[in-house]
């Protein structure tokens, strides 16, 4: 057994007093009170654990209660409630015999004294689960909720984190009580933990669906079309399409690189006269069937400027487009002349 | 198992066991369960002893102080105050009544 005989006292002790729930909260500390001191006692005499000598916590809280002529405070159950109760022993007993098979796999020799161990653990998850859930239900600028227990505007981190603390400590000091003595508050307890452990159940997969989104997003963006500096459509016979204006599937306009080209061989950039993509048409990707530039002008085309359409006419020209005879209506693209 | 359980003959007197292990000397919790073993009710519950120091104390039967030790945990002594010994005598004598009965019983039926 890895426990020490602090730990094991102290779980011993704290199981005892969740069994002595019933009793009011000053008549069951002032049974516990000197019961640390006792169980020393009991462990520096001899070997075996705590359980092996007393008997299970809740049977040594029984025997304690009967002793001390202190009445649990359980009244005797209405008969329509019988089966339930039947019911709630044999789920009772299932767990039991799951928690003394499941011990050994985790190093104890029930896995509630592990469990036990956790619970100050669960205390801070629970205040920090209480806050966020606070923030979530009361917050009102409908932002994404994010991992503070923010609560109105922007810079409110600092009344946030505040606020979180005093969560904690909340929980903390609610969980050093122990169980409340009354029925109606435990079961509130009880209800809005379990209420605390569905939220943070479902706030952790919203919280790690929202994480993937955004790293997929940031790729898409940042990774794939970030260098793309400028757009080349060709219509469907691969005629390259000129002052093209890309939409996307609200109307905003997408806006790719600069409008401007860089000539490749002196590296100086100069500002675009085209009234939309390509920015350069010269520096098309596959120059094969390109016909001979923007300046073939299609009726609906704006009035082109001269000076670009003879700077791209030079240019093209210049490669190794096979120029057709007369170049088809970018526009139309058909291969019919005017 | 007999039909008269030890365990159930202490609940009764276990009471008075615990004012008689402390007529000469007091006691803290664990030293006054050895008493009771030594002294032979070897079945004698942790915890009902416990209990049953505090149903006591609560009675106004015993007081208590606690005792710093070096080594090892604080501990609280119990002790009996007037009230305990005149329960102690009481009850005593209750119990020597009773168990006076049971033998003559157990005497003219038993042995005969």
């Amino acid at each position: 057994m890895n426990l020490t005989a602090q730990d094991e006292i102290g779980s011993y002790v704290e199981e005892v007093r969740q069994a002595l729930g019933g009793l009011p909260a000053t008549t069951r500390e002032e049974l516990l009170e000197d019961l640390p001191e006792h169980l020393a006692e009991v462990l520096a005499e001899g070997d075996g654990t705590l359980v092996e000598r007393l008997g299970s916590p809740s049977a040594y809280a029984a025997e304690l209660i009967a002793s001390a002529g202190l009445a649990d405070g359980s009244a005797p159950r209405p008969p329509g409630r019988e089966r339930f109760a039947h019911l709630r022993g044999r789920a009772r007993e299932a767990i039991k015999r799951t928690d003394v098979r499941v011990g050994p796999l985790l190093g104890y020799a029930r896995a509630s004294e592990f469990l036990v161990l956790l619970r100050p653990a669960w205390w801070v998850l629970r205040g920090y689960l209480a806050a966020m859930a606070f923030a979530y239900v009361f917050d009102d600028n409908h932002g994404p909720i994010g991992l503070l227990p923010r609560v109105g505007g922007v810079g409110i981190d600092l009344f946030a984190m505040t606020f979180l603390v005093v969560a904690i400590l909340g929980s903390i000091w609610l969980g050093r009580r122990g169980e409340p003595a009354g029925r109606v508050p435990r079961l509130l307890l009880r209800g809005s933990s379990a209420a605390l452990a569905i939220f943070a159940v479902v706030g952790f997969y919203e919280m790690d669906y929202s994480t993937r989104q955004t790293a997929f997003v940031g790729d898409y963006v940042s990774n794939q079309y970030s260098s793309v500096q400028d757009v080349f459509v060709y219509d469907g016979q691969g005629n390259l399409v000129s002052n093209a204006q890309l939409y996307d599937q609200w109307g905003n306009p997408i806006r790719f690189g600069e409008p401007g080209c860089i000539d490749p061989m002196t590296g100086n950039w100069s500002a675009s006269r085209s009234l939309g993509y390509p920015f350069c048409p010269d520096q098309a990707p596959f120059p094969g069937e390109t016909p001979d530039g923007s300046e073939s002008t299609p009726p609906l085309e704006q009035k082109p400027d001269p000076a670009a359409t003879a700077e791209n006419r030079t240019k093209t020209d210049t490669g190794p487009t096979v120029e057709p005879a007369d170049a088809p209506s970018v526009a139309n693209a058909s291969p019919s002349g005017e | 198992m007999p039909r008269v359980d030890p365990t159930q003959l202490l609940k009764g007197v276990l009471d008075l066991a615990v004012l008689a292990v402390l007529r000469d000397d007091d006691g803290y919790g664990y030293d006054i369960l050895r008493r009771l073993r030594a002294a032979g009710l070897e079945d004698v519950g942790d915890a009902s002893v416990y209990g049953t120091l505090r149903r006591l104390f609560n009675s106004g039967l015993l007081t208590s102080y606690v005792v710093p030790s070096d080594e090892g945990p604080h501990r609280k002594y119990y002790a009996l105050n007037v009230a305990g010994r005149e329960e102690l005598q009481r009850s005593g004598k209750v119990w020597q009544g009773f168990a006076l009965i049971m033998d003559d019983l157990l005497r003219e039926r038993g042995t005969a």
